[in-house]
């Protein structure tokens, strides 16, 4: 009689394997649930981190890969703030001098900070503001107009109280509603919404939401809210020339402030790449961390499926023999076995992936509070379920193999024997 | 015995020893026998004669240390685990003292274990697992578990499960040893009825009413057969 392809076999066995975990039940959750921990850990992990990744390339879109930022403060984790607090505000006048030397920056523009109370009738809310220059129009980046214009040229030299308003401006003050041409108080002086940029959501950058902002002429800036604040400048300038605009911009800055040699930069220069990588720094910490703790808890869980099949071998031990009595080769026997502990994985991976997306599930329902109904940026990847199973059916495999081993090598005659 | 019969089982000088550290015992010693089509043997002797041995290398499920076995001219004693489960699955029906059938499963799916270890479509599979059952009077009986049953039903069950892959010769272990007297004379009348069907049925028992029965009776003795008529 003519020998079956093995392949037909193998999927045999994995169906029969299927009914064996059926029926132990109990143990097998037990067992399995281990796995669910571990899976549920390494998938709270990658979409950590690919929601870091995912945050972060929306928020290099809000600085710009092609700007230069000159601040007091390095852009950083770094803590040693009693070595800039004495430093010397940042002058609009070294924009002079730096639009005069430089070769790699194109255009300038100052920005003011500060942060103030704005209402609307009733209402009332905390919003960022920045002072610019009209050329900052041109270095938006992600921060585009997506509704009305920026100030011009003339409305900056009158300093007229026109602003540019971030979505949540639209969302917070007039239930969704076009804002363009609405009179909002702004510390209590009017101010005309004459534009409006593009929602951003949420974004890991300082300040937290990028849709709380509102941009004015620098000249209005100064007559009205100078109360505190901080000043940077923004340098345009082309990606590729960062490093050399930076070196440049430094030395510029150094001339225009009489620094001597020798004494240290009392500024910062500062660009979105050298933010990334302290962010990175932080995203590999997060990970590194993370996937110690699942490897951890996956190597505990094989041991544990390990042991449970080594139980079933040997509660099984009578069957193993009648089925060698019934023509069952090593073969079957050992794919019996091995389909079984996959299949414990299996189960105990599919209960953590329902597990992780019940709780993207639960995040994504519940705004952070005072985030203008921003949520944690959490998201759930298919391709988390398909490693997931990728993992499942790997350590299924590793932590069946010794024990189904065992079985497939069992005598037929001892093992019909076995009581 | 009739010369004209076909020749299934040939066993030539064998012998089988176990190897136990300091002594070796030698539980099969220069055995030689033939079993032909539609036999009907049962092997009687007391427990250390070497019976069950001799049970394991007809059953394929040993392999001798000395001397040939064929089976229908295949040279078992040189087959390796995989042929022999082979021979196994295509050639022989078990039948168990103690039933040996799967809890979980039930009568027909008991019933199909074999021939999920051959080359059969589930359908073909079902088909013929029906077809057993029926022939061991269970028809009615396909959906029980082995713990719905009785003795004598459950050792129906397992007979079914012998005769599910149409094999050469059936192997039947003290069948009626865990039955009372009633259910065991009916099996035995059943293996009677397999027999004049036309099977080969090779029988392990020490109850000489049940040898009394059968067509053929050997005797093995300390590893020898001593009586074979």
């Amino acid at each position: 009689m003519e020998k079956l392809p093995e392949m037909n076999n193998f999927f045999k066995n994995i169906i029969i394997g299927l009914f064996s975990v059926r029926s132990n039940l109990t143990r097998v959750i037990l067992t399995a649930s281990g796995l669910t921990i571990g899976i549920f850990t390494v998938s709270i992990v990658s979409a950590a981190v690919s929601s870091i990744d995912k945050e972060f390339a929306r928020s290099m879109d809000y600085y710009g890969n092609d700007k230069v930022y000159v601040g007091t403060w390095p852009w950083s984790f770094d803590f040693d703030w009693w070595k800039y607090r004495n430093r010397p505000k940042i002058e609009e006048s070294s924009l002079e001098y730096i639009t005069q030397y430089s070769e790699y920056v194109t255009d300038v523009s100052i920005k003011k900070n500060s942060w103030t109370k704005a209402t609307y009738g009733n209402k009332a809310s905390w919003l960022q503001l920045n002072g610019v220059y009209p050329s900052y129009q041109d270095m938006l980046s992600g921060t585009k107009i997506v509704n009305g214009r920026f100030f011009s040229q003339n409305e900056w030299n009158l300093q007229r109280r026109v602003i540019i308003v971030g979505a949540s401006v639209r969302d917070g003050f007039f239930q969704g509603k076009n804002p363009i041409g609405k009179k909002i108080r702004l510390n209590n002086v009017t101010f005309e919404i004459i534009g409006e940029l593009k929602k951003q959501g949420i974004g890991m950058v300082p300040g937290g939401s990028l849709d709380n902002l509102v941009i004015m002429p620098s000249t209005t800036f100064e007559r009205i809210l100078t109360r505190w604040g901080f000043d940077e400048l923004v340098l345009q300038t082309r990606p590729e020339d960062i490093p050399l605009a930076k070196e440049e911009v430094g030395m510029i800055m150094r001339v225009a402030r009489k620094i001597p040699p020798g004494i240290d930069d009392n500024f910062a220069v500062n660009s979105a790449d050298a933010y990334m990588e302290d962010f990175n720094f932080l995203k590999n910490s997060i990970a590194g961390m993370g996937f110690l703790v699942t490897g951890i808890s996956l190597v505990v869980s094989a041991i544990g499926i390990m042991n449970v099949m080594f139980v079933s071998v040997r509660e099984r031990t009578r069957e193993i023999g009648l089925r060698k009595a019934m023509g069952a080769t090593n073969f079957n026997i050992l794919t019996q076995f091995l389909s079984e502990a996959v299949a414990i994985a299996i189960i105990g991976g599919s209960v953590g992936i329902v597990l992780i997306r019940l709780t993207v599930f639960g995040l994504a329902s519940f705004p952070i509070p005072n985030f203008n109904g921003a949520t944690l940026p959490i998201s759930f990847d298919l391709i988390l379920v398909f490693y997931t199973f990728a993992i499942c059916v790997i350590i299924g495999i590793l932590a069946g193999l010794i024990p189904a081993r065992a079985a497939a090598n069992l005598n037929p005659i001892d093992a019909l024997r076995d009581e | 015995m009739a010369k004209s019969k076909k020749e299934i089982i040939s066993i030539q000088s064998v012998s089988k020893i176990y190897n136990l550290g300091e002594t070796v015992v030698k539980a099969l010693d220069n055995v030689s026998l033939s079993i032909y089509d539609n036999d009907y043997i049962s092997i009687m002797g007391p427990s250390g004669s070497g019976k069950s041995t001799l049970m394991n290398i007809i059953g394929c499920l040993d392999v001798p240390s000395k001397g040939k076995y064929k089976f229908k001219n295949e040279l078992i004693s040189e087959m390796d685990d995989n042929q022999l489960a082979n021979i196994r699955n295509e050639k022989i029906g078990f039948v168990f003292q103690t039933f040996n059938l799967l809890p979980k499963l039930n009568a027909m799916q008991n019933v199909e274990v074999p021939l999920i270890y051959s080359s059969l479509g589930r359908k073909e599979r079902l088909k013929r697992a029906e077809e057993a059952l029926y022939i061991v009077g269970l028809q009615d009986r396909m959906n029980h578990k082995p713990n719905e049953l009785s003795g004598g039903q459950r050792q129906r069950v397992a007979i079914a499960r012998a005769l599910v892959n149409k094999p050469s010769i059936i192997l039947a272990d003290e069948p009626t040893g865990n039955l009372d007297s009633k259910s065991g004379n009916e099996i035995l009348k059943f293996f009677s009825k397999l027999h004049k069907d036309g099977n080969t049925i090779i029988m392990v028992t020490h109850e000489e009413s049940v040898a009394k029965l059968s067509k053929r009776r050997i005797d093995i003795f300390d590893g020898k057969i001593a009586r074979d008529e």
